[in-house]
């Protein structure tokens, strides 16, 4: 057999006016399924003036009416528990999962039919094959198994592939960490915050991951899996090559993944997902290069059919000839660069929580950190605590703690940081998504 | 219909892949045994995502039950 370095060749090389007729063909099929089909749908639609047949060409995807998560959830609400967006009740559908909650807000619940359910394994395929996992892999899938979507696509991607699948929920780490070891594991998926945390437990429990089997670490769940000094701790701590992956609930799988040569970005997925980058505050579309929204539309989930939502996720999108392995897909630069809402105003700076993790992870010897923004008096500080490794004495840590401080402000336009540390073990751990800042200032007089 | 979705003629493998997904969905149709159904749906599953991703088909099965 040819060894064959692409999952679906056709498309994942096709040139790209096929790729847009293709999407095109695909965009006109589905947007007639949800007008016919879904209550939400035909309703926004009608009040936008748009009907599927006006889809004659690319530019006339503009004519389709955004969707937001407030739509969804206020649907959701209306009309519980699904909402008004899918075209079919459970009846139809095989399995219902949710969003993480880790934003403390009511989770999102979605259905899939059996069709959905398989292609949402077929997204994480293309990633895996990407990454270069072959039926003789062992994959360890680090999480926990329950009604957020997490990592159960990968899981039946790995089988799908042939690889044998080691599920690892309903237990600690430590365990994990001997699993990984006893079972021989040579892939393993996790959130990037808990690939460093089995790093560590396995540090404590006296293993070198280094000399274990593992030669691919799969990453989601967080944008951190493509902050480069994040990737390189994971990739040096495990010894093995680390590919970024993002994916989300709405589309019940991912969107893009990195390839094996890692060009410093994630190929979209272009023949299931149109994925357009527009100014969030205008609404219009972006270019290459130009920072945006990331604004979704999927032609796999048939009981939830989404078209242009809104993700609030911030990207920047280049042409694929970035990479060189020939595919014709366009890439998002650097993966996904934090979310619309994520950038905090202190003293007049703009702080985004993804370029603290950058500088933060620069330096070895930091097992965890928190980021808390709060109102002394009538100023706002900003506080980085850090978890350093218990062997640190004081002297290595005042000089880390200087060094660290200097880039933070050279890095914020001179904003001075508060560099505390915490204890052995006093900060919170993440098996999935990682909440590391917490903003306390008072809303309009309110303590939050 | 010969042609995959950007209009251009289907390889011979093609064809049976389309052939084989059209059985399964007629199969389907008839009143089949509860381990047939239920297999042959998961087979017709399969076959959809193949037909999909090669560009030659795409359509929701959820009337099918898949």
């Amino acid at each position: 057999m040819t060894p064959q370095p692409f999952w679906n060749p056709k498309t994942e090389l096709l040139p790209r006016d096929e790729l847009r007729a293709l999407q095109l063909a695909k965009l006109r099929r589905l947007a007639e399924w949800a007008q016919a089909r879904s209550p939400h749908y035909r309703r926004t639609f009608a009040a936008a003036g748009f009907s599927a047949d006006q889809l004659r060409t690319w530019a006339d995807i503009e004519r389709i009416p955004f969707l937001t998560r407030e739509e969804w959830m206020a649907s959701q609400e209306a009309h519980p528990p699904y909402g008004e967006l899918p075209v079919t009740g459970p009846e139809n559908a095989i399995r219902v999962h949710t969003t993480s909650g880790t934003s403390g807000r009511t989770p999102l619940r979605a259905l899939d039919s059996r069709k959905d359910w398989s292609w949402a394994a077929e997204m994480w395929c293309y990633a895996l094959w990407a990454a270069g996992v072959r039926s003789h892999d062992v994959g360890y899938v680090a999480f926990g198994y329950g009604s957020f979507i997490g990592f159960w696509g990968l899981h039946n991607g790995l089988e799908k592939i042939g690889a044998l699948t080691v599920p690892g929920g309903a237990q600690g780490t430590p365990q994990r960490v001997k699993q990984i070891i006893d079972f021989g594991a040579t892939v393993v998926a996790s959130t990037p915050t808990y690939a460093l945390r089995l790093a560590q437990e396995a540090e404590s429990m006296g293993i070198d991951l280094r000399g274990s089997a593992v030669h691919t670490v799969i990453l989601s769940g967080e944008p951190a899996g493509s902050i480069p000094e994040t990737k390189a701790l994971i990739e040096e701590r495990w010894g093995a090559k680390a590919y970024d992956t993002a994916g989300m609930t709405e589309v019940s799988t991912i969107f893009m993944f990195e390839p094996a040569e890692q060009p410093g970005g994630c190929h979209i997925i272009e023949d299931h997902f149109i994925e357009q980058v527009i100014d969030p505050e205008t609404g219009c579309e972006l270019g290459y290069g130009e920072r945006g929204e990331r604004v979704c539309t999927s032609f796999g989930r048939s009981t939830t059919p989404l078209l242009r939502y809104r993700t609030a996720d911030m990207v920047v999108k280049v042409p694929a000839s970035r990479a060189s392995s020939g595919r014709t897909w366009d890439l998002y630069e650097g993966g996904i660069l934090g979310r619309v809402d994520d950038m905090k105003l202190v003293r007049g700076t703009n702080v985004y929580p993804g370029a603290i993790e950058a500088i933060v992870r620069g330096y070895g010897g930091i097992e965890e950190f928190q980021v808390r923004i709060e109102r002394r008096g009538e100023r706002d500080e900003i506080l980085l605590v850090l978890e350093t490794a218990p062997t640190m004495g004081d002297d290595a840590w005042a000089a880390l703690a200087r060094t660290i401080g200097v880039e933070l402000a050279d890095a914020h336009e001179g904003l001075r940081f508060l560099l505390e540390r915490a204890a052995a073990g006093e900060l919170p751990r993440f098996e999935l998504k990682a909440k590391r800042l917490t903003d306390l200032r008072p809303v309009n007089g309110v303590a939050r | 219909m010969n042609t995959d979705l950007l209009n251009r003629p289907q390889t011979v493998q093609e064809r049976e892949i389309v052939e084989l997904y059209e059985r399964l969905r007629a199969l389907l149709r008839d009143d089949l045994p509860p381990c047939a159904a239920a297999n042959l749906r998961t087979a017709l599953t399969a076959v959809a995502i193949v037909v999909t991703d090669l560009g030659l088909r795409f359509e929701h099965l959820l009337d099918e039950g898949v």
